[in-house]
């Protein structure tokens, strides 16, 4: 991992870009983009006068992650005879305590553990549980299991933030359709995967056009108003995340480049005024229905990777101290292997919170294995809206009971 | 100062005033206004026709629909993909197999008596369904979105996709096309009838039952799914019940279920005992909890201002939500005079319900094709694709609270996407388009491994074995009984062997003749009349200078006359430009 620092290298401070992005500077001479007008003026405008902005980082794991695969119940026969195949020897855990320990892939995850940054959440899920990936991540998505809710609950989240909605690009989404977990009713949240593509598909001569598409300055009504202002944060959003990207000197490191962590960490060195980043992995890369030990490897190793990556990308860029990353799947897989060396869908999972915010350790009562519900699944012990209900209070300071509709208990895992 | 000359939306003084709009208010620019809001707006002579007909008329056409001749609705046609041995479709690949194991078959397909992956077939035929129905509802959208193209019943349409994401059920749980066909079915025939009598045939509709976990509901052990959305989304909304409400109304539904695409009634598993539901006792069943939940003043208000928010404007006042909620109540739940009342006020016409709606991607499209003249929805692009990138999969809303409609629609890349849209419909990629019902998507892969030769097991390792590190040679080719990564290639290839094709033109449309048939002669003319015809919001005049500057640099001459022979390509680059605005995003 690099620590060089690009702006230093090309001999321009953070605080002269600020200033400079203040005053209107293009950033051609950083990026070699071609001028970038007002919209980067903008951006560090609206940091400068937010520059202890807390941010959380969602990093879902689409597909059901198996969590007894990545803590590891070594301690408890149970699990060696659910899993006489595929459940991870002894010698290859990363012991935590007698009981658990990291699958011998998150070597990364466990430097982080070790240094007191990881708190590991046991037991995650909900009453009444779907088996679906579609029905389950969307109950995660809005925070309403076995209910609805039209918004999701970061963009709910960010509702409580800043209710007027005052705000520019307060959410990130790094997906190729909008997750629902971000979808809200005061802010547009900005979605996209690569930042080179998210821009307008337009034949050379109708360019001369597009500044004039949101050229009207007298809206006939709030809707107008709204797409207006789409509009035209849209053009500046596309330019601004190129700008960003292509400034972004860790584009090349393998540890980020896959799981689009990179994305979040340009941004968040670009000095986005974004405080929510909610990034899915894309593909059912933990549907590990067949074979499962190859890709589960290999997909904890990248991910771990990734995860520590970003780390020190927050560390090189300064911002360490305030980002928390939360990593959650739809749910977690049955307990006993299936016939083609895997696991099928279940219920409860561990989730993990990570940053030097957080206080490392285990949370959350660990399910039984000898007490199987639902043909052969975990009991959940922890509701997951407890774990967003303790992001939303105790790292963003939000009304956790407005966004989620009910109280509940926090973790009490972030340092006071 | 604006394009559009004839604009008329009435006094702000009008909003929220229920009272009609008086004969001589009538304009063609709120005939306009009136089919872009009912329906999904037309052509010139549509407007023409509504606006002929006087206001009284126009909206009597519109909402009595069921005297116009409707001749082009076609039904649908089915690939053929279903069989009986699929009626109790395992509710997942373990289920299936498991199942296939015990009883030595499953879904009309037999385990193999000998050899490796003897329960292969079964673990097939999962998969096969899966892709099939998924596939057959694709098809079963674009015939839908087709409808609303063709129909002369535009209101019938607008609300079936209203009520659709009312009633919101989606395939990928019930994955079973047949289902969603026979909901549409409903939706469309109750579109605009008796509100109560839609949700008591909600209620019954197979893809509800199975998409609210109707079979899990039985005395002495609830299941409140259903119970709770009914009442939370579908009636009265959150705050105007109890939980012990939620409780007693579950119990009223136990033992509600269908048998394939039939509703049935399982008196054992009903429980007959007394409920408390709303302030009243009884041994009240579904039904009868259904007819309380409508006696309640809160449902008219709440499903008339849905039905508001939907046609009219995204913003209302709860002093017109009472008003509309009264009309709704004092209707018995009848939709046409709510959609009279609402279509002949002059709230409608009043300044606030002009470009107060956002379209949904569906709406959106539609509206975009009836623009242009198109008769049929083109094949490029393909219209799930487009309204899926828009933000809408129709068949698959992404809960059971529908889709959030409004600002929800529009994110930054979603108008950047729907900009990108109108492109590929105005000049379609004919030549780049890959038709994506004939693709396993990320299972490629293991269609050219096994067609390389590859065995079961090398195919479906995650890499490539001719180029695997060491690492990852662990069990290649391996005794198992089923391998489910090869099903699911296999699923995709036997479902798309006997799927009809969707057809693969472009939309035909000529403007190049709806411009001089317009009378334009001027560069300034063409724009005036596509913004006119497009637009329900007037575009700014820096916009309309610029689109006047395109056109005439792309023609080489302000004359259309002078470029007539050549000029198609550079009004549908115009008109792709138009279509780009915000302005024409919301009506």
């Amino acid at each position: 991992m690099t620590t060089k620092n690009p702006l230093h290298e090309s001999g321009i401070s953070r605080r002269d870009l600020l200033q400079l992005g203040a005053g209107g500077l293009g950033l051609g001479l950083l990026g070699g983009i071609g001028p970038v007008p007002p919209v980067l003026a903008q951006a560090s405008r609206s940091v400068a006068a937010n520059p202890t902005a807390k941010i959380l980082v969602v990093f879902e794991w689409f597909g059901g992650n198996d969590g007894l695969n990545t803590i590891v119940p070594y301690g408890d026969p149970l699990y060696y005879r659910h899993r006489p195949t595929i459940g991870i020897k002894e010698a290859d855990v990363l012991k935590i305590d007698a009981q658990f320990g990291w699958h011998k892939s998150m070597l990364a995850m466990k430097h982080l553990y070790d240094e007191g940054k990881v708190a590991i959440v046991h037991g995650v899920g909900y009453d009444q549980p779907s088996f679906s990936h579609f029905t389950s991540i969307s109950f995660w998505h809005t925070g309403a299991p076995n209910s609805g809710n039209e918004y999701g609950w970061v963009g709910r989240t960010a509702s409580s933030l800043d209710p007027a909605g005052a705000r520019a690009n307060m959410i990130v989404n790094i997906s190729a359709a909008q997750t629902l977990a971000v979808k809200g009713d005061t802010h547009v949240p900005l979605v996209f995967v690569d930042p080179m593509t998210f821009q307008r598909g337009v034949f050379a001569q109708e360019k001369a056009v597009l500044d004039a598409l949101g050229a009207n300055d007298a809206p006939v009504g709030e809707a107008h108003r709204y797409v207006l202002q789409v509009t035209k944060s849209a053009a500046q959003a596309s330019e601004v995340v190129r700008a960003a990207w292509s400034r972004y000197r860790e584009k090349a490191n393998p540890d980020l480049r896959l799981l689009d962590l990179d994305k979040v960490a340009a941004l968040i060195e670009a000095d986005f005024p974004t405080q929510l980043y909610y990034v899915p992995l894309r593909g059912s890369l933990f549907d590990t229905h067949v074979n499962q030990a190859a890709p589960h490897d290999r997909q904890l190793q990248y991910c771990a990777d990734a995860i520590e990556g970003f780390f020190a990308e927050m560390q090189r860029i300064g911002r360490a101290d305030d980002v928390v990353m939360y990593v959650h799947s739809e749910f977690g897989r049955r307990v006993p292997e299936n016939t083609s060396l895997g696991t099928d869908h279940g219920t409860a999972q561990v989730n993990f919170v990570i940053g030097n915010a957080v206080k490392g350790g285990m949370y959350g009562k660990p399910p039984s294995l000898s007490e199987l519900v639902l043909g052969d699944n975990l009991q959940s012990t922890t509701d997951f809206r407890r774990v967003y209900a303790t992001l939303i209070a105790e790292w963003l300071g939000a009304d956790a009971v407005k966004v989620l509709g009910q109280p509940f208990d926090t973790l009490g895992l972030i340092k006071a | 100062m604006t394009t559009h000359t004839h604009w008329s939306p009435g006094p702000a003084a009008w909003q929220d005033d229920l009272s009609p709009l008086p004969a001589s208010e009538w304009t063609l620019d709120r005939a306009a206004h009136l089919l872009a809001h009912a329906g999904f707006g037309g052509t010139a002579e549509d407007v023409q026709a509504l606006a002929d007909a006087g206001l009284e008329r126009a909206v009597e056409s519109l909402v009595h629909y069921e005297r116009i001749p409707n001749p082009h609705m076609q039904p649908f046609v089915e690939s053929g993909l279903w069989d009986p041995s699929l009626t109790s479709f395992p509710d997942s690949r373990p289920d299936a197999t498991d199942r296939a194991e015990k009883d030595g078959a499953s879904m009309g397909v037999d385990v193999k008596p000998a050899g490796n992956r003897p329960v292969q077939p079964v673990s097939d035929r999962f998969f096969y369904w899966l892709r099939a129905t998924m596939l057959e509802t694709r098809r079963l959208g674009y015939w839908w979105a087709n409808r609303m193209l063709q129909t002369t019943h535009p209101v019938e349409q607008k609300m079936a996709l209203l009520w659709h994401g009312h009633f919101a059920t989606h395939e990928n749980k019930v994955r079973d096309y047949r289902k969603m066909h026979q909901q549409i079915a409903l939706f469309e025939r109750g579109a605009t009838g008796n509100l109560r009598d839609l949700t008591i045939e909600v209620a019954k509709n197979p893809a509800m039952l199975y998409f609210l976990d109707a079979q899990y509901n039985v005395k002495g052990a609830p299941n409140e799914n259903f119970a709770r959305e009914v009442m939370e989304l579908f009636t009265m909304g959150v705050g105007n019940y109890t939980e012990k409400d939620v409780r007693e109304c579950a119990r009223a539904f136990t033992g509600w279920y269908f048998d394939d695409l039939a509703f049935k009634v399982d008196p054992d598993k009903h429980d007959t005992g007394t409920k408390t539901f709303l302030g009243r006792s009884g041994d009240f069943d579904g039904v009868e909890v259904l007819e309380i939940i409508f006696e309640q003043p809160v449902t008219a208000e709440y499903l008339a201002a849905k039905i508001y928010r939907f046609l009219v404007r995204d913003e209302l006042s709860p002093a017109l939500r009472t008003k509309l909620g009264t009309v709704l109540r004092e209707a018995d739940y009848e939709v046409k005079p709510l959609l009279t009342a609402i279509l002949t006020s002059k709230d409608f016409y009043s300044a606030a319900s002009y470009g107060g709606h956002i379209k949904g991607p569906v709406e959106h499209m539609v509206a975009m094709l009836k623009h242009l003249g198109v008769a049929t929805m083109p094949g490029v692009p393909d219209f799930n694709q487009s309204t899926i990138a828009m933000g809408q999969n129709l068949l698959n809303p992404p809960s059971v609270a529908g889709w959030a409609g409004g600002k929800a629609w529009i994110t930054p890349g979603l108008l950047i996407t729907r900009g990108n849209v109108a492109r590929d419909v105005l000049i379609p990629d004919m030549t780049g388009f890959r038709d994506w019902n004939f693709s396993a998507g990320t299972d490629d892969v293991l269609g050219q491994r096994l067609r390389d030769g590859y065995d079961i097991g090398a195919a479906t390792a995650v890499n490539d074995p001719a180029n695997m590190a060491t690492f990852d040679r662990v069990a290649l080719e391996r005794d198992e009984k089923f391998n489910t990564r090869i099903s699911g290639y296999i699923g995709w290839e036997q479902a798309a062997r006997n799927l009809i094709p969707t057809p693969r033109d472009a939309a035909r449309f000529d403007l190049t003749a709806m411009v001089l048939t317009s009378g334009a002669t001027t560069t300034a003319e063409a724009v005036d009349y596509l913004t006119g015809r497009m637009l329900r919001v007037p575009a700014a005049t820096a916009m309309r200078e610029a689109l006047i500057a395109f056109l005439t640099k792309e023609l080489g001459t302000d004359s259309l006359e002078r470029a007539k022979s050549y000029m198609e390509d550079a009004l549908r680059m115009t008109a792709h430009l138009v279509m780009s605005t915000p302005e024409y995003q919301i009506v």
